[in-house]
């Protein structure tokens, strides 16, 4: 009998993290309906994935840079999704015609954002942490020289069409692109050298070195890839709230990171996965409305969120322990 | 010092479904130096660990004095006299030396303040049991990340002799020290034997064995297989007994190296921080050692070749330029490196067998990259080197010492290298993996590759290489083939002294 649940405990503690993500999620959803029976129904359901969609694009390009290790984060992150969104807004000015060209200019401004990120962190020496913060402040800075404060322009509204509302068999569209976002990102990080290069940066960047990896490179290549995806975040996330504000990506910002390590990937670097990612957003978003569910006050739902956090995050250390 | 007897009975322990430890035993007493011998993964440093109160067995006895005993913490079994040295190094490297010794024990004033000055004196009489075999660097306010692995394997001796152990494990303990330093340590050894002290000494170096030990007990898969008295036993016979069923290594002959080799490698004048001037060449289908105490630049050399560190001088590799400014460009033009620390420098410890012996080459499976194709050849280099694992994907930290050097070497087998340069392989790996490790040098070498081998260890230097270049202070200080290649003009020339120089200064 003993014995049974010692091999039982065992077998738990080789589940990864993204299963128990995902079937806590699962859980969460159930748990749901009985707060609230109305939870419990298919529409629900696609409207938490659709929820979970947009932070789980934004999460993207932070799961990367967290994999790259060298106390690797992204806290530009926010302020690039609000750029992308203005940018969108500002350069369709709500023409149809117009979102592909947007589109191209958003990329690009997010590719030299994550660029010069990537110098900062490897040629100046400066910790990613300090590096993304003071990009935040630079980035929030043009914002503001861009608009005058004044934000005008409008979304296109086809944009909405493509993002918001359903596509195909009722799903909507964003939650289309997040699969494909998510098969592209696991052919990244599973399928190319790159991705292979990126784990092996993350877990010893002097072993990595001298088995041929230009780490400088991929380093700068993984905050430029961040930059971009974020600001493809912001153009995604104007699909949905179709106005924009100064402050649009920012609550996105700690999310998106949670997001990464409730998945699963390892702050420290080296380990970890999209699908892991894709699994936390779910998670954090269904927190979320069941708290809403539940008409907590604010402040604690803010405590909540925490504690879980911190209550999830130690299983999976006490996890590691048990196998080793 | 009081007398001590250890005996540790039928020890079990598991982890998971894997034993680590069947049925180990030991017996140790005051006044005596007992060698704990097996290959990698027979249990020697688990059964360490459970003596010292590391982990906790599973079941089994410990005696000490008579007297069951079980530790439930390091701590436990320090404060019963009973510390050890491991080789993996747990001393904190911003830290000064003194603090490192001392650390949770420090000599206080009135039981509360450290008492700093009389920390450094006690620092200083321990350090000096070491005078003349370190530098003058090694001293009480040294910080640790500034002394070279040498020095800090003794500090970390140091560190255990200052808890006044009553038994001692040397758990590997000479891997990284120069041969004047091994002397040394066995001349304390021999004195701390007067003193009372047992010692448990664990290396796989036989010849250590039979200068330090007064008796041998053997571990093969996790079980004591024998207890021998040194003076009555033979290097053969031990190793009969730890590699059963496998053929003793006989000193693996090195093959003649054909007359007409073609130069591979050129080095003229080459010159780092530490590097003052080396020439040589090397041939295809050479082995060439290189010889010398720790630090004397062989490293660097190896380093500066790969691209790994900047250096000046001229380097032709088959007649063409090869200066190379990353390990990239190195790789690209056939070369292939060692390094000397596996753990750090060598494997990424997390990630799987497959990607470890695949990281150098996955730019040629394409996108998406073809994984049946990297995966096969990754089995096949797996096969060559009779890697012991569970699959591909376990993690490289799932392995013993020596075939995590296997997955180091198979990374490059997979390029086909010229030119291998390896930085000193068989360090710390068990007999049985290193007699693999010789058979396949040859192998390598009687196929054309040029080998650039350097060796702390130089009885492989003087059996496996047919010239061996002689480094001291970052000079080549004597250049050794046919009969000056032995043991005396080896140990000489690395003390720095002229008298076996063959055409150096």
């Amino acid at each position: 009998m003993i014995e049974a649940i010692q091999s039982l405990r065992q077998q738990s503690a080789q589940i990864s993290p993204p299963v128990v993500a995902l079937l806590l999620s699962i859980l969460l959803f159930l748990a749901g309906g009985l707060i609230n029976p109305n939870f419990l129904n298919v529409a629900q359901a696609v409207n938490i994935v659709r929820l979970a969609s947009f932070l789980g694009i934004i999460a993207a390009g932070q799961t990367l840079v967290i994999i790259s290790g060298g106390e690797g984060i992204d806290l530009s992150a926010g302020a690039v999704v609000t750029l992308g969104a203005i940018l969108t807004f500002r350069l369709s000015s709500g023409q149809n015609d117009m979102i592909l060209p947007a589109l191209l200019v958003v990329l690009a401004v997010g590719a030299v954002i994550g660029f010069l990120n990537g110098v900062g962190i490897i040629v100046l020496q400066v910790p990613p942490l300090v590096m993304t913060l003071g990009m935040t402040g630079v980035v929030q800075g043009t914002i503001l020289v861009l608009t005058q404060g004044e934000l005008i322009g409008n979304m296109p509204p086809l944009l909405g069409r493509l993002i918001a509302e359903p596509l195909i068999l009722g799903i909507p569209g964003v939650v289309i692109l997040w699969v494909l976002v998510g098969l592209g990102m696991w052919l990244l990080l599973e399928r190319t050298t790159y991705g292979k290069q990126l784990f092996a940066i993350g877990v010893n960047r002097t072993a990595a070195r001298l088995s041929g990896v230009r780490v400088p490179f991929i380093v700068i290549l993984t905050y430029t890839l961040s930059g971009v995806l974020a600001a493809f975040g912001g153009f995604v996330l104007l699909g949905f709230t179709q106005t924009v504000f100064l402050n649009l990506g920012g609550p996105y910002q700690f999310p998106a990171i949670a997001a990464v390590v409730v998945g699963g990937t390892v702050l420290s670097g080296g380990k970890g996965s999209y699908w892991g990612t894709m699994s936390g957003a779910l998670v954090l978003t269904l927190i979320e409305s069941l708290l809403r569910a539940l008409q907590l006050q604010e402040a604690y739902k803010l405590m909540t969120l925490g504690i879980t956090l911190v209550v999830l995050i130690s299983i999976y250390g006490r996890q590691r322990s048990v196998r080793q | 010092m009081n007398t001590v007897s250890l005996s540790a009975r039928n020890v079990t322990k598991r982890y998971g479904g894997v034993v680590a430890l069947s049925d180990g035993n030991l017996d140790v007493q005051s006044g005596e130096v007992v060698a704990l011998l097996g290959a990698n993964g027979s249990g020697k440093s688990t059964l360490s660990k459970v003596i010292t109160g590391v982990i906790a067995p599973n079941e089994g006895r410990l005696h000490l004095d008579g007297r069951a005993v079980t530790f439930s913490s390091p701590q436990a079994a320090k404060s019963v006299g009973i510390t050890a040295v491991y080789q993996e190094l747990s001393l904190i490297p911003d830290m000064t030396v003194a603090e490192n010794i001392w650390l949770a024990h420090e000599p206080r004033r009135w039981g509360i303040a450290v008492d700093h000055r009389e920390m450094r004196a006690r620092t200083q009489d321990l350090i000096a049991l070491f005078a003349g075999t370190v530098q003058s660097s090694l001293h009480p306010d040294a910080l640790v990340n500034s002394l070279p692995p040498d020095e800090r394997q003794v500090v970390e001796i140091l560190k255990a002799l200052s808890l006044q152990p009553r038994l001692m494990i040397l758990d590997e303990a000479t891997a990284s020290l120069d041969s004047r330093q091994v002397a040394r340590l066995f001349e304390l050894i021999a004195e701390w034997k007067r003193q009372g002290m047992a010692i448990v000494f664990v290396s796989h170096r036989m010849d250590e064995i039979f200068r330090v030990a007064d008796r041998a007990t053997v571990l093969r898969n996790g079980a004591s297989v024998g207890d021998r008295v040194i003076s009555e036993t033979t290097e053969q016979e031990l190793v009969e007994l730890m590699i059963e069923g496998m053929v003793a290594p006989d000193s693996v002959q090195g093959g003649q190296l054909a007359p007409d080799a073609p130069v591979r490698l050129q080095v003229r004048n080459l010159h780092t921080d530490l590097l003052k001037g080396i020439s040589f060449d090397l041939h295809d289908g050479e082995l060439l050692g290189l010889g010398g105490l720790q630090g004397q630049g062989q490293s660097d050399l190896l380093l500066a070749l790969f691209g790994a560190i900047p250096c000046g001088g001229q380097v032709l590799l088959s007649g063409q330029p090869a200066h190379f400014s990353h390990p990239q460009q190195a790789m690209q033009r056939g070369l292939a490196f060692v390094p000397g620390d596996r753990a750090t420098e060598g494997v990424l410890l997390i990630r799987s067998i497959l990607e470890n012996l695949q990281l150098p080459s996955w730019r040629k499976y394409g996108f998406p990259l073809n994984m049946v194709r990297a995966r096969a050849d990754a089995g096949q280099v797996a096969q060559e080197l009779s890697l012991v694992m569970e699959s591909l994907d376990a993690p490289v930290s799932s392995l013993s010492g020596g075939n995590a050097q296997k997955v180091v070497l198979g990374k490059w087998l997979l390029r086909n290298p010229r030119v291998l340069l390896l930085n000193d392989p068989t360090k710390g790996v068990d007999v049985r993996t290193k007699v693999e490790f010789y058979a396949l040098l040859n192998r390598l070498r009687a196929a054309g590759t040029a080998i650039l081998f350097y060796s702390s260890d130089d009885e492989e230097l003087l059996s496996l290489c047919n010239r061996v270049l002689v480094l001291h202070d970052g000079r080549i200080r004597a250049e050794l083939a046919g009969e000056t290649l032995n043991h005396a003009n080896l140990v000489s020339a690395s003390m720095g002294t002229t008298n076996a120089s063959n055409g150096y200064e």
